[in-house]
């Protein structure tokens, strides 16, 4: 009896110590939203040449699903169980900043001359940056686009999002037309898709962004909600009349997958263009179309961003130094277009990616000089959380677009 | 009339029965066809879906872990109920009442009360992303104290007099309940057995707030987790993967069909 | 005393593991405390005022979790004391029928809600195409808020009838045979054995099921996290999701702490007036 209740006691302890022990060898645990192989693969090779340079130092890449990040992030810093560097989206950015669970990285980075903190353009760092303090470093500065395709298009002699964009004549009404032709909804063919088919639960605000732009409304400025604009209201008319009037977008509990050939067209990121490497259609990238208000881009931004609580925050921050140095971000070009002047400027962005032509990234640079990030606010997880349910009702063909945009801005009132 | 009982009962049983068929049927799917045809036979059989779900996650791993762990929690949970479900139906000492009281009110109260100290209470235990909460709450929380019951219950019901032999033969109380009631009460420890490795196989709350790294995982959460790198769920893994967790549970409770009902049918007797 | 030592494991891990966060988390609903930023205030009744008082949605939460128990209840109760009846005496069937109308509960509640959610796709899903085949053109079923909670409670129930199935089966198989053979020499119809032989004699297994089965209902939360979190427009956003929404989702530690102290007072007043009844009914 003695025997075995000293034995439980060291085993136990030794449970309790075996973490403490195992920190000798360095490991620095980075989460990411990404599942894909090619991401991951491009990732590990950024961060082996890290290990080479700190030897004994292993860098781990652990997936987060998108709809679950920011929660399991924040459950790991709740819990005691931090990682060391994340990814971030730009709508998290003012919670998270304001939260104070970001270290400030500011002064490494600004005082590494090889870095060359200059090199990024200030209006990248708008959302990371609060007063002299550097919260994040953004990977990623990735335009929306519009995916098209071209087979579908040459098929039923029309012509493409990219033609018509040269012309000047690629708007929302065209958008709405070049749908409605190619839609086929009863043989599970569409000519619209929601951003990553998500469209309508976890990314609304990735698809209500850009028609509510380019009709020249916004989320919210400066505490005021936007969604009740006359902008923003005929937008989303638009966009419900395209759903439910000519049945030409993918509709809300059904999947048409653009990157699986079962629509014409859908807005998206080009990190997505892994997804196209088996595609059984040719393909192209347009601008998004333009509204009453002209173009206006919509920019998805992330960042790398050191976690205040975690262990080795020098050395975190040394890897978000080495995963963003100029190379780096060369290499991350094919996937995530870069936050640096120098490296947008450069030839070797516009051929990073044998997938897509130098003329389309081209279409790419433009609409990151051009356009303005996605809406973020401190009290985002709330005021998202707040907006979901009350966008549900937009999503019915008898929806009246105007009542529900105002039942949504009063939800988000009080956070604003 | 016999036809006609027949009939009908089949008929209600189509929504038993279509989820698991439909299930299967799919899971041999690639992902287009899952969604655009309903037929049960599938155009090909792709064999590929059950390969790719081991290779998309730790899917060997996670299935491992709801198995050792469902053992653990089955073993931990047998032990201390049975324990003390002989000591509350036996042994009189002061403050029963009211522990039995304290005990009562802990079936009624629902994981989700008491599921945030418990989280701040793993953390500061350093055990977050372990399989600690998993064993330890259902072994100690309302769950435990159902399967208490259900011992009580039963050993309440043994006859004294074997006991009584034991204790004049010289058995010390501990004797008594290993030697005697414990052997006499193999039906209650079957159904505490039973029920107790179903609750902790399909666990979901508290995987799905304690634990964050994949190889950690659960099954119920690695379904869940069948999304591709941008969220949507891919069906035709995520159906193949179901189907591997569903079928040898299937299979051992159409095996032993009869012992697992009883044990469940036991249960409610617990009033 | 030897009592002790029998029972210390579980004092011990219940006190630690369950009445510790019970306190504790009364303690909580005192406050208000950011998840993420870790800050906590005092701020004494305020979350329980929001809740009862300001907060808009707490009301329709209370509202859906007892819709959801008034639909599931008599619907599981009804279908398991018919399937009970039918299958309770050993006739040709019987067993396969048993096993088939049980298979649910013995189902992870994940794959279920994945099969479900996927059944019931609005266009392409099994149910809405069997539907059309017979001319009816389905709702969305998990898009539209009512269709939504319906869908949630009848999955559930085909889930769940199983076990209070059995559990008729063995209150059924207990009741002594030479009433009813009385009854049928008196040449009563089937009919009046069951409203007065059988129902009366049900009584206490039914009301073990109800109160059970209530409870349980009430704290529904794998199967709405599962299938429509909480939606389409709240509409089936019920207490125990609410409650895991508010902490891990909006980060609103106290004032989830304090609307999972108000759960246990419902669930509490509501088994006691059960009980109560129960006892009434037998004395």
């Amino acid at each position: 009896m003695q025997h075995s209740k000293r034995l439980a006691a060291l085993t136990l302890s030794a449970a309790f110590m075996a973490p403490g022990l195992a920190a000798e060898a360095q490991e620095l645990r980075v989460t990411v939203w990404t599942g894909s192989d090619a991401h991951l693969a491009m990732l590990n090779g950024i961060a082996d040449g890290f290990e080479a340079e700190n030897p004994g130092t292993t860098v781990t890449f652990e997936t987060i699903p998108f709809s679950e990040y920011t929660r399991g992030l924040t459950l790991q810093l709740a819990g005691g169980n931090p990682p060391d560097v994340g990814w971030l989206l730009e709508s998290d950015a003012p919670t998270f900043v304001s939260a104070g669970v970001l270290a400030d990285i500011g002064p490494a980075l600004r005082g590494d001359a090889d870095y060359n903190y200059g090199d990024f353009a200030e209006p990248a760092m708008g959302l990371w940056v609060d007063g002299d303090a550097v919260y994040g470093v953004p990977f990623s500065t990735s335009p929306f686009m519009i995916f098209y395709n071209a087979t579908a298009f040459e098929e039923a002699g029309l012509p493409t999002p990219v033609g018509l964009a040269e012309e000047g004549n690629w708007t929302w009404e065209a958008l709405r037309s070049s749908a409605a032709a190619l839609s086929d909804g009863a043989n599970g063919f569409w000519g619209f898709e929601g951003k990553d088919g998500q469209g309508y639960d976890s990314r609304i605000l990735h698809a209500m962004m850009p028609p509510i732009r380019a009709y020249g409304g916004d989320a919210w400025t400066d505490g005021q909600c936007g969604f009740t604009s006359s902008e923003a209201i005929a937008a989303m008319e638009l966009y419900h009349a395209m759903i439910f009037d000519d049945g030409s977008v993918v509709p809300p509990g059904e999947i048409g997958d653009f990157f699986a050939g079962d629509a014409a067209m859908t807005i998206n990121q080009i990190s997505r263009v892994t997804r196209l490497a088996d595609a059984g259609f040719e393909w192209g990238i347009a601008p998004l179309p333009t509204g009453p208000d002209g173009q206006a881009d919509v920019i998805g931004q992330a960042a790398l961003v050191v976690f205040e609580q975690g262990e080795h925050k020098d050395l975190a921050t040394a890897l978000i130094a080495h995963m963003t140095s100029a190379e780096s971000v060369a290499i991350m070009a094919e996937f995530f277009p870069p936050a640096r002047s120098s490296v947008l400027a450069s030839d070797a962005f516009i051929q990073s990616n044998p997938a897509i032509s130098p003329a389309q990234m081209a279409m790419v640079k433009d609409a990151i000089e051009n356009g303005v990030v996605l809406p973020a606010h401190e009290n985002y997880p709330q005021i998202f959380a707040a907006m979901s349910p009350r966008v549900d009702a937009l999503w019915q063909a008898d929806a009246d677009v105007g009542a529900v945009m105002a039942s949504v801005c009063e939800a988000i009132a009080g956070d604003l | 009339m016999q036809t006609c009982w027949l009939l009908s009962l089949s008929i209600v049983a189509v929504p038993f029965v279509f989820p698991f068929l439909w299930m299967i049927a799919s899971s041999f799917k690639n992902a287009a066809e899952v969604l655009g045809s309903t037929s049960l036979i599938p155009e090909t059989i792709r064999w590929t879906n059950y390969v790719e779900v081991f290779e998309y996650q730790p899917f060997a791993r996670q299935y491992f872990n709801s198995l050792y762990i469902a053992v653990l929690v089955s073993a931990g949970t047998l032990v201390i109920s049975s324990l003390a479900g002989y000591a509350l139906a036996r042994m009189r000492f002061a403050g029963a009442g009211l522990l039995m009281l304290f005990l009562v009110s802990a079936l009624m109260v629902p994981e989700e009360v008491t599921i945030i100290p418990n989280f701040f209470l793993f953390g500061w235990l350093d055990l977050m992303d372990t399989h600690w909460p998993l064993v330890l709450l259902p072994v100690f929380g309302s769950h435990g104290v159902m399967a208490t019951f259900l011992m009580r219950q039963y050993f309440l019901a043994i006859p004294k007099e074997l006991e009584e032999a034991g204790k004049m033969d010289g058995l010390s109380r501990l004797g008594i309940w290993w030697k005697i009631a414990l052997p006499m009460s193999r039906p209650a420890l079957a159904a505490v057995t039973i029920i107790t490795f179903l609750f902790s196989w399909n666990l979901f709350l508290e995987p799905l707030v304690f634990l964050s790294s994949r190889e950690m995982f659960t099954l119920p959460l690695a379904l869940n987790n069948f999304t591709d790198a941008y969220g949507a769920p891919l069906w035709h893994l995520q159906l193949a993967a179901t189907s591997l967790a569903v079928v040898p549970v299937l299979v051992v409770y159409i095996l032993a069909q009869r012992q697992i009902m009883e044990s469940f049918a036991l249960s409610g007797v617990k009033g | 005393m030897e009592a002790w030592l029998f029972l210390s494991p579980t004092v011990i891990g219940f006190t630690i593991f369950f009445l510790g966060p019970l306190i504790a988390v009364f303690g909580y609903s005192l406050t208000e405390w950011n998840l993420l930023t870790q800050r906590a205030t005092w701020v004494g009744l305020e979350n329980y005022a929001d809740a009862l008082g300001q907060n808009p949605d707490f009301w329709p939460v209370l509202r859906n979790s007892l819709i959801f128990a008034v639909g599931l209840v008599p619907m599981n109760m009804a279908l398991a004391l018919g399937l009970a009846l039918s299958l309770s005496r050993p006739a040709f069937g019987n067993v396969f029928f048993r096993v088939v109308f049980f298979a649910p509960v013995v189902t992870s509640a994940v794959a279920w809600a994945i099969v479900w959610k996927f059944l019931l796709q609005g266009e392409a899903g099994a149910v809405n195409q069997t539907l059309a085949v017979i001319g009816i053109d389905g709702p969305n079923w998990l898009r539209e808020p009512d269709w939504a909670m319906f869908a949630v409670i009848f999955t559930r129930v085909i889930k769940m009838v199983g076990l209070n199935m059995i559990l008729y089966i063995a209150a059924l198989q207990s009741v002594p045979r030479d009433y009813e053979a009385a009854a049928v020499l008196e040449g009563a119809s089937r009919l009046q054995i069951f409203r007065w032989i059988i129902w009366p004699l049900l009584a206490p297994t039914t009301l073990v099921i109800m109160v059970v089965t209530t409870i349980g209902s009430l704290k529904i939360f794998d199967h709405i996290f599962l299938m429509t979190r909480g939606g389409p427009e709240n509409g089936t956003l019920v207490l125990a999701f609410y409650i895991y929404q508010q902490a891990f989702e909006f980060f609103n530690v106290g004032y989830a702490a304090a609307l999972a102290v108000i759960m246990f007072v419902v669930i509490l007043a509501l088994t006691l007036l059960q009980v109560a009844l129960r006892n009434r009914n037998a004395s």
